[in-house]
């Protein structure tokens, strides 16, 4: 079991025009859980953490003119998220898709080794799901993308 | 509208377990805290009357007691809800707190939520001159490092 208390070296923050709905949909779509939710004597989000696996997101409004969903701007998203799943990658995908998830592509097998898919939620965050599903070598992997690789273990 | 400090996390074991840690062991994993102190005196150890309708109490050393709430709801291996006052609180003045316990395969999830906050002006006593957000947020990793008291509890115990 990950240690839930332990900030993680890197978290991104993603931020929402309506973050309070955005939590219900992420732990719906995602099944992402809340750890940590503030909210002040208004009623609106003060901060919040989710957790998937040992991984960590801050879910947010935006606090800075710099700051936008993608809804607020035409859709343009200027960083995307990766999660890799241990399993079950196309039972997820229908899990994000039922929730009303456009899924941008569809799960399949990528030249690496990986099951991808693609997904946008409904403010226009696109999130990217993969799973290991075979062992690839770097000359293998080099071949059939044409890709000079540095790096592959 | 009612402000809220939600923090959840999973620990190992059935969710009677969870309850059961959380209910009848608080004496043994609850961290004081100087922000948060229930009554200027030094900390007592805390227990729970099992039962709806029961105390939450701080019990000191020369066996004075402190009645921090009631107990509002009663439920093994589900729901555990308590009222919470600090003696520095007006009479009326009042905190809720909603613990719930769900199975999520062998683990449990465990959700804390501290609510009414708002009930207690911007200027009292027990909000240290916090801006609301910050002080809902200190408070908030308050109950994160008490939760991670409290599943060190339930992990110590299962070992052999």
């Amino acid at each position: 079991m990950p240690d839930q208390t332990q900030r993680p070296v890197l978290t991104t923050g993603i931020y929402y025009q309506d973050p309070l709905a955005a939590l219900d949909w992420l732990e719906k779509a995602f099944g992402f859980e809340r750890v940590m939710v503030i909210t002040d004597q208004d009623g609106k989000l003060a901060h919040s953490e989710m957790r998937f696996g040992d991984g960590l997101i801050y879910v947010g409004s935006p606090w800075s003119e710099a700051i936008a969903s993608p809804r607020s701007i035409g859709g343009k998203c200027t960083q995307t998220v990766h999660i890799q799943l241990k399993g079950g990658i196309d039972g997820h995908c229908a899990r994000a898709r039922e929730a009303g998830a456009e899924i941008m592509q569809e799960p399949e097998d990528q030249f690496y080794g990986d099951r991808t898919y693609r997904a946008r939620d409904p403010e226009g965050h696109v999130w990217t799901f993969g799973q290991t599903v075979r062992a690839v070598t770097r000359e293998e992997a080099e071949k059939v993308s044409g890709l000079k690789i540095e790096g592959w273990v | 509208m009612t402000s809220s400090v939600l923090v959840s996390l999973r620990v190992a074991g059935t969710a009677e377990r969870a309850f059961a840690v959380f209910t009848e062991e608080i004496g043994r994993w609850w961290q004081p805290n100087i922000l948060f102190q229930f009554t200027s005196r030094a900390p007592g150890v805390l227990a729970f009357e099992a039962r709806l309708g029961g105390a939450f109490l701080e019990t000191f050393p020369d066996g004075q007691v402190f009645e921090i709430g009631r107990i509002t709801a009663w439920e093994p291996g589900v729901r555990l809800a308590f009222t919470w006052r600090q003696a520095s609180f007006a009479p009326g003045q009042k905190t809720d707190v909603e613990v719930r316990f769900e199975p999520v395969g062998t683990e449990t999830r465990v959700t804390v939520e501290h609510r009414s906050w708002e009930s207690i002006p911007q200027d009292h006593v027990a909000r240290h001159r916090f801006p609301d957000a910050i002080f809902l947020q200190r408070h908030g990793e308050w109950w994160q490092a008490l939760l991670r008291a409290y599943r060190m509890q339930i992990l110590g115990e299962d070992e052999p």
